[in-house]
């Protein structure tokens, strides 16, 4: 920033000591901060594998290939066995991602779009400051809401179509209940990306005779299509990552894979805090291995988007 | 013609379906608001904040030497209170925290024998009734017992017409978060005290000392990278990480709210420093070339000029934080536990307002009722905050003009 010129009067020398000490101090903090990234993946790796190569108290390591690919969780503790599998739970885990998605993305979308483009100021100004509620509500809150509200309405539902599902807990009620809570999310980010839509661009399908309407859906959101991308993508992170608000809804499901949508189910989050306030030893630490599992599902999930967003969003954005 | 028709049918259907799906966010927040309230407001009192939990109950008999007399007071009491002047107690007819109806003491006389009761088990223990217990039974020799069931005024009836009674049963009344709200206050605490120095150290170190190169940029994105990992991923760290060494540097068996504290405080990092760096950013270059000019040294423009310039971004960081802390349930199941106590300390585990509700709503039956009432009081401080915030980003702007 401004560099200071060196001066050799005693006074600013202990000036210089001081600037320089506390530069160092400084420094440290922002070293500290940049490692935990390296902490937190580096402890999640050391102890996720350790229950594949420790004999676990007897119970004999965890097959990896069984851990990754199976479709059966039987809790350690329980049956006395080193039987865990994650492989079914991995596919409903992206299974629920991709249904919320499909609900939040449109109506987050539309909801920037009228945001940004439609509503009087005032309506506008309201509505954000609902979103803005709206994501700052803990996520256990939407839980909870989950648990009172949705349950009751999927159980009825299912009863009305004589099915009898647990409770309601249920693929849909997750669904909704992660669907809402990233709602907010996507209607943020996309106002954002739609506000910055060149206006040359909407007159000039305006001048061409297209209405507002269809200005605004084949024209703007698609030029808009990269911030929107983006506000997937974050969507999305936060749909994987969510733990407790999940685990009041999902049902928890040990065995065999569904994709029933009034079926219970059981996510990587989910399965990280079943029965975790009375349990220890393996049944403990194979939370762990979830764990990265769950890291590397979130990764590369980023990783694909980000290439389709790179292929798809192609479009001159101010 | 026609093709134009059909447009502004089709332009008419997707308006519909815009206008639609932007009340839905609005619908979605009136419901979750409307359902908290609706279930949970009529446990929502003073007593719910000041109670414990759990509830004691106890069995007592009279001390020897004491019994009935004749307690007069010029107390007066409400419509709905009896007393008896016989034995100096006064009885209500309440609703406790779980909804169910209960007979509440309301008064003692000092000198009534129920100042003195005696543990039945060990009757050299003395148990006072005091004010706010619930009766739950009194036993009488040769007469049937008095029941909460039947309330107040029949209790005090019987009472009236015995001499002595075999024994009383009476609770502590629990169902109250008083122990959750205070390891909310410490985590929120603790976790400040260590993630703001060094939340905004490093914001200071990007802003007015890093040098603009890939090292700097590394730092950043490393920081930034936090963001996206979940908060179970955290808590799981907490637990790896935090919990053994707070076990060994105190007197802590297990996750406590150091071990939490300090998870949180690692959560909240990259959300502390974006916040406190964008304030510092906006303090304009013409402050610290003035600091400088006039023969201050670096560290003294920072501190003294540029910081306090920053005061509001730094509130802003604080903010955030305290909401982010009283809302996060899945990093503190994991690096804290899920214990719901009464009797908080520092280096043992003990619930959250959020976890509270989480362990609530995974036992069996899950108790709504008061999970909703806990909910409400989150509700009213984030969204307190979330307003608070505002305003100050306002006067942030008012202040520095429009690149705040």
């Amino acid at each position: 920033m401004i560099e200071m010129k060196k001066n050799k009067h005693p006074h600013f020398q202990k000036n210089a000591v001081i600037d320089e000490v506390v530069k160092s101090l400084l420094f440290g903090f922002a070293l500290l901060s940049s490692s935990f990234i390296f902490i937190v993946a580096g402890v999640i790796l050391v102890k996720g594998f350790s229950p594949f190569f420790s004999d676990n108290g007897g119970l004999g390591a965890v097959n990896i290939i069984k851990f990754l690919t199976g479709d059966t969780w039987l809790t350690g503790e329980a049956f006395h066995s080193n039987l865990y599998s994650v492989g079914f739970i991995i596919v409903s885990t992206v299974y629920i991602a991709i249904l919320s998605l499909a609900i939040s993305l449109p109506i987050g979308v539309l909801t920037a779009l009228f945001i940004a483009k439609i509503a009087p100021k005032k309506i506008a100004a309201t509505l954000r400051t609902v979103v803005e509620m709206l994501a700052s509500i803990p996520s256990i809150i939407y839980g909870l809401f989950g648990a009172g509200i949705i349950l009751k309405l999927v159980y009825n539902f299912s009863a009305v179509i004589g099915y009898q599902s647990k409770g309601g807990n249920s693929v849909i009620a997750t669904v909704i209940v992660l669907a809402i809570m990233t709602i907010p999310t996507i209607a943020s980010i996309s106002e954002v990306a739609i506000r910055s839509v060149d206006k040359t661009l909407e007159h000039a399908s305006l001048a061409l005779g297209a209405s507002v309407t269809q200005t605004h859906f084949k024209v703007v959101l698609a030029a808009a299509k990269s911030g929107i991308f983006t506000s997937a993508i974050l969507g999305i992170g936060r749909v994987l990552g969510e733990a407790t608000a999940v685990s009041l809804v999902a049902g928890g499901r040990r065995s065999g894979l569904s994709f029933d949508i009034l079926d219970t189910t059981s996510t990587l989050t989910t399965i990280m805090l079943e029965g975790l306030k009375e349990t220890s030893d393996l049944d403990y630490d194979i939370r762990f291995s979830v764990g990265i599992v769950l890291m590397v599902v979130i990764l590369l999930t980023n990783i694909i988007l980000n290439v389709v967003k790179r292929k798809v969003g192609n479009v001159d954005v101010k | 013609m026609s093709m134009l028709n059909k447009r502004k049918v089709n332009d008419g259907i997707l308006q519909g379906i815009t206008y639609g799906a932007s009340f839905f966010s609005l619908f979605v927040l009136l419901a979750i608001i409307g359902f908290v309230f609706v279930n949970g407001v009529h446990l929502l009192n003073w007593d719910l904040i000041t109670h414990n939990y759990t509830a004691v109950s106890f069995i007592a008999d009279l001390k020897e030497g004491t019994g009935p007399g004749n307690y007069e007071t010029d107390q007066v009491f409400a419509e709905g209170t009896y007393y008896s002047d016989k034995w100096g107690i006064a009885l209500a007819d309440d609703t406790n925290v779980q909804g169910k109806n209960v007979v509440l003491v309301v008064y003692v006389n000092p000198q009534s024998p129920f100042a003195s009761l005696h543990d039945k088990g060990i009757s050299t223990v003395p148990i006072p009734l005091e004010k706010d217990y619930e009766i739950i039974r009194i036993a009488f020799d040769g007469a049937s017992s008095a029941l909460s069931v039947q309330g107040a005024q029949n209790m005090i009836t019987i009472l009236d017409g015995q001499n002595s009674f075999r024994e009383l049963e009476f609770s502590t009344s629990g169902g109250g978060i008083r122990g959750s709200i205070i390891t909310t206050m410490y985590l929120i605490f603790f976790t400040l005290i260590i993630a703001l120095p060094i939340g905004i150290g490093s914001a200071i170190y990007l802003n007015e000392y890093a040098p603009n190169n890939k090292f700097t940029r590394l730092i950043r994105l490393l920081i930034e990278t936090l963001t996206g990992v979940p908060s179970i991923i955290y808590g799981l760290m907490g637990l790896a990480i935090f919990v053994p060494i707070t076990i060994q540097l105190t007197d802590a068996t297990g996750g406590n709210i150091i071990s939490g504290s300090m998870t949180m405080a690692v959560i909240l990092l990259p959300i502390i420093i974006r916040t406190t760096e964008e304030s510092l950013k906006v303090v304009p270059d013409d402050y610290r070339y003035a600091s400088l000019s006039l023969g201050a040294s670096k560290t003294q423009t920072t501190f003294k000029i540029v910081l306090p310039n920053a005061f509001s971004g730094i509130l802003t960081a604080t903010l955030l934080a305290i909401g982010r802390i009283i809302g996060e349930s899945a990093a503190l199941v994991f690096a804290i536990g899920t214990t719901i106590k009464d009797t908080v300390k520092i280096t043992d585990k003990s619930a959250s307002l959020a976890v509270h509700i989480w362990a609530m709503m995974t036992d069996e039956p899950a108790n709504i009722e008061l999970s909703t009432t806990i909910a409400i009081i989150i509700l009213f401080i984030v969204l307190t905050l979330n307003i608070s915030i505002k305003l100050i980003s306002k006067g942030m702007m008012r202040k520095f003009g429009a690149n705040a």
